[in-house]
């Protein structure tokens, strides 16, 4: 594959969202890949403006464009840190809009092996891209850091070749090329990470060429790379997160009746702004806990009076509370949240009276419920006594408990009940939860009888009869539970070699559950 | 592009000079006792006498092995123009012994204009090394070896070392092999039979003293006086840097960055910082641009790490740390929220939020690694249920909420009891 086969522009306005290597192609024949491709085009923004659209950043990007410094300076690596949704990458790149500088961009996130992130850097360097023509082939094979090396020396000296030979023309590129590589934690992941890190980390000192400037993005302060082999510590430039104040210049730059909007972060920024200050979680909090805001008014332009705001603050209240609670169910939770056969009522989200606990905000078969209750139980009590737990009386309730504890049997009970804690929910066989399902269906179906339940009882009675029947469709039902991620198979035993399984319920869920079932749960949960 | 700012052209020069380790190290190597001339002489006489040998060059990561074996090398080949050889591996890059044969192999056809085969395979390369070696010997060529991260490659089977330094055991070839390593125990690591063949040689590197740091200061620091910038910005540019380096507060600044780091590469990195901040309106440096790179260099990011921490993190930190206080040998999420909600029975805080919440806040910190899992086994429990553990001192957690922008007081008083 030949150069001049793989002509394509690499639209530089959609780094933001993807890396090179997932570009959408579009041959473009007419326009051959350029040197000056690798800066992000005509438009150059203005200091001014680059420190306006980053508020809070302005000390960050005045140390990053004095370190990378003037036009063909060589500079030392830099690597960038701070949390998630501090605006690093999106500063960096706005900052090389500003200088207008020619540079390579891979994250880890996208690249996730050591060959796609080399064979990223070089095919941009190549100004290859991937397409149909070329069978979406990189230019270079290669998967080895020493290959790697090699080949980006060629790459580079090719490509600074070029700037100089260029640098007639109109626009003053410099002779600089910079590299910069995003989500530099992920790499801490991979097999072999650390000798790939190392390896980043040194890549100036390997490279010997005072023409590429390297910039490293990640989300880990540098002291986590410390490893026995000694550190070649790049120079740190710092993101912290945002203060509430910056937030909230943040959040009310693309308002369009900033008035009301900054009568609404009054009163709903700071509480929010305790739990979290991750810019994408708030807004996604915000933005819905806006809408409730404005809900009482007409006219969404108007500038609110103090009286106004009053009045909007106290019919928000009550939303706020709730929201708070519930930031997690908006980015899905992965054990309850996720589930398949959910079904989200609105309802849980705007009501906020006490009996919303009552109401499950999905819907299963009965037979699922019970099954849902017996892995509950059978991952919580000891398998000791389930004998007790399920005699034809049916419950715990003549249990004596009123014995007086001393002192030692606290402590004992203490430690016991710490390290039940420390255990989690325990493991249990097929058989046993089949065994508790059949208790608790006929407990369920007798108590059922007298609370004149319709739904449970024609359940229960169709399972009585054809019990054998049903069988198969409780295996079935187990094993949707599982993918539904209620129950985990844990391993199999190594004495019996059956599969053990593992309620994933929280005690709060079965609850629920079983209220709506009606079914007495904590007469059968064993308290130590 | 002529008409550039004098304080610009400057900065560029500084900048290059400070990227540059061969003029960083120069003036370092003009004693006679220096490692420049140790090394200098061992190499010479070896390119000379056309013996072999081997030398390990050791000292802490950034202390100038490999600048000082450039600039050696770099003489040599002045000097002797034609019968140097030079091949580099890494121990970063090569470790691997198919790969380092694959590598030298292909140096030495690049060096020798011969065609380079990817597909040879490891036999072929080694023959062609040997043979390469043999014939270099016979024509009083030397060919230098430098291993970077010697240690890397005494991992393993030490294959590489094994037959280059057995291949050099011949009257015939002529090499030196320089290993550079910042382990000062690297030739412990060597096998026996490889031990045996190295000659021990070491030069080890430390760091610079006090009269070499003030000279190299002025070597980077001062500007030429010749016809490329003004005479009248010159002088006052030299002036202004001999001021600030004879200004006791920056001494005392010197001091504290080179107690915590004191290689020189680590220097080279701060005058690199307090350079970059340079105004470039006055074109002079200011005693402000050291102490501003002084603080940016010396971070604390653990510190950093408590301080972005939001008030719901903080007291879950508090509560973790308050469990290992009461001795709980191990703890989880679930018992973590225990601990919050009796903190929140007893004292009525504010700050309660529902269990998801709460699970969305111990990720966020499990991301930043202020805590982590405390083993690895145990993956198909569910994370709320794997032992945690936190990964700051309670000194950190403690200076981290002091400065935190708005810590609530009730927390200070329950990380203490």
């Amino acid at each position: 594959m030949t150069r001049e086969e793989s002509s394509k522009v690499t639209r530089r306005s959609t780094r933001f969202s993807s890396s090179v290597t997932s570009d959408n192609p579009e041959p473009n024949p007419s326009h051959p890949p350029t040197v000056a491709d690798l800066t992000f085009g005509e438009e150059s923004i203005t200091l001014d403006s680059l420190l306006s659209s980053f508020p809070g950043r302005r000390s960050q990007i005045l140390d990053l464009i004095r370190l990378i410094g003037p036009l063909d300076s060589p500079a030392l690596p830099v690597i960038l840190y701070g949390h998630a949704s501090t605006g690093k990458t999106s500063v960096v790149l706005q900052v090389f809009t500003h200088l207008n500088r020619p540079f390579v961009y891979s994250s880890c996130r996208t690249c996730c092996t050591p060959r796609l992130l080399f064979e990223s850097i070089l095919n941009q360097l190549l100004l290859h891209s991937k397409c149909s023509s070329n069978g979406y082939a990189s230019a270079k094979r290669c998967d080895k850091p020493s290959d790697f090396v090699n080949l980006l020396k060629e790459a580079l000296s090719s490509v600074v070749e070029t700037l100089n030979s260029t640098k007639l023309e109109k626009k003053l590129m410099g002779k600089m090329v910079y590299l910069i590589v995003d989500h530099v934690d992920l790499i801490k992941e991979w097999d072999k990470g650390a000798m790939i890190l190392q390896f980043l980390f040194s890549l100036s000192s390997v490279l010997k060429m005072p023409q590429l400037g390297i910039i490293l993005i990640s989300g880990l302060p540098p002291d986590v790379y410390y490893s026995n082999m000694g550190y070649t510590d790049p120079l740190p430039v710092y993101f912290p997160e945002y203060s509430e104040e910056e937030l909230r210049q943040i959040f009310l730059k693309n308002q369009v009746n900033k008035k009301l909007y900054s009568a609404f972060l009054d009163v709903a920024l700071r509480p929010f702004c305790r739990v979290t200050r991750r810019v994408e979680e708030l807004s996604t909090s915000l933005s819905s806990l806006f809408r409730q805001y404005c809900e009482p008014l007409d006219d969404l332009s108007i500038s609110p009076n103090e009286d106004l705001k009053r009045r909007l603050y106290s019919n928000l209240r009550p939303h706020i509370t709730s929201c708070l609670n519930e930031v997690f169910r908006v980015s899905g939770r992965p054990h309850d949240g996720d589930t398949r056969g959910e079904r989200r009522q609105k309802a849980s989200y705007s009501s906020e009276k006490g009996d919303e606990l009552e109401i499950l905000d999905f819907h299963m078969s009965t037979s699922a419920k019970y099954l849902l209750i017996a892995a509950f139980l059978a991952s919580r009590n000891p398998a000791t006594l389930d004998a007790s737990m399920f005699d034809s009386t049916g419950g715990m309730d003549n249990r004596k408990r009123k014995r007086k504890a001393s002192e030692k049997s606290m402590e004992k009970k203490e430690m016991a009940e710490q390290e039940a804690v420390m255990k989690g929910p325990g493991s249990f066989p097929l058989e046993r939860l089949l065994a508790i399902f059949q208790c608790i269906a006929s407990v369920g179906d007798s108590s059922l009888g007298e609370e004149e339940d319709e739904e449970g009882e024609e359940e229960a009675t169709g399972y009585d009869k054809e019990s054998n029947n049903m069988m198969s469709d409780i295996l079935l039902q187990v094993s949707s539970l599982c993918d539904a991620n209620f129950m985990i198979k844990s391993g199999s035993c190594p004495l019996e070699g059956s599969i053990r399984y593992r309620s994933m319920v929280s005690e709060d869920l079965s609850l629920k559950v079983a209220r709506s079932l009606s079914f007495p749960l904590s007469k059968y949960l064993y308290r130590r | 592009m002529g008409k550039e700012n004098p304080a610009e052209k400057a900065l560029n020069l500084i900048r290059g000079r400070l990227c540059d380790p061969t003029f960083v190290f120069r003036p370092l190597s003009g004693p006679p006792d220096s490692n420049y001339s140790k090394l200098k002489f061992i190499v010479s006489t070896s390119i000379t006498e056309g013996c072999n040998n081997s030398i390990l060059l050791l000292g802490p990561r950034g202390s100038g092995k490999a600048a000082v074996l450039d600039l050696v090398v770099g003489d040599l080949m002045e000097e002797y123009p034609d019968s140097v050889t030079l091949i580099r591996l890494n121990g970063l890059l090569h470790s691997e012994d198919n790969c380092a044969f694959k590598e030298i192999a292909r140096q030495l056809c690049m060096e020798h204009h011969l065609l380079f085969s990817k597909m040879a395979s490891f036999d072929e390369n080694s023959q062609f090394i040997i043979a390469m070696l043999r014939e270099c010997g016979l024509a009083h060529k030397t060919i230098i070896f430098v291993l970077d991260e010697f240690d890397m490659f005494a991992q393993g089977k030490q294959r590489l070392l094994y037959s280059l330094l057995d291949a050099m055991q011949s009257v015939t070839s002529q090499a030196v092999v320089v290993g550079i390593s910042s382990r000062l125990d690297a030739d412990q690591l060597l096998e026996k039979r490889v031990r045996s063949r190295f000659s021990h040689r070491k030069i080890l590197f430390l760091p610079p003293s006090r009269e070499e740091i003030d000279s190299l200061l002025e070597h980077l620091l001062s500007l030429p006086a010749d016809s490329s910038f003004p005479s009248g910005y010159v002088t006052q540019f030299n002036e202004k840097i001999k001021n600030i380096t004879s200004d006791t507060r920056f001494k005392d600044m010197l001091k504290t960055f080179l107690n915590a780091n004191s290689t020189v590469n680590s220097l080279l990195k701060f005058i690199f910082r307090a350079v970059s901040s340079m105004n470039l309106e006055s074109g002079l440096l200011s005693l402000e641009n050291f102490k501003t790179a002084l603080s940016s260099m010396l971070r604390q990011p653990k510190l950093e790490a408590v301080r972005d921490c939001s008030i719901l993190e903080l007291y879950l930190l508090v509560c973790m740390r308050r469990l290992e206080v009461k001795e709980q040998s191990s703890y989880n999420f679930i018992s973590v929220m225990k601990e919050y909600k009796t903190i929140h029975d007893s004292f009525q805080t504010s700050d309660f939020y529902a269990q998801n919440v709460c699970l969305r806040a111990f990720e966020h910190l499990r991301e930043r690694e202020v805590i982590c899992y405390a083993e690895n086994r145990g993956q198909s429990q569910a994370g709320e249920y794997r032992p945690m553990k936190l990964l700051i001192s309670a000194s950190e957690l403690h200076q981290g909420m002091r400065s935190h922008a708005c810590c609530p007081a009730i927390l200070l008083k329950l990380l203490d009891h």
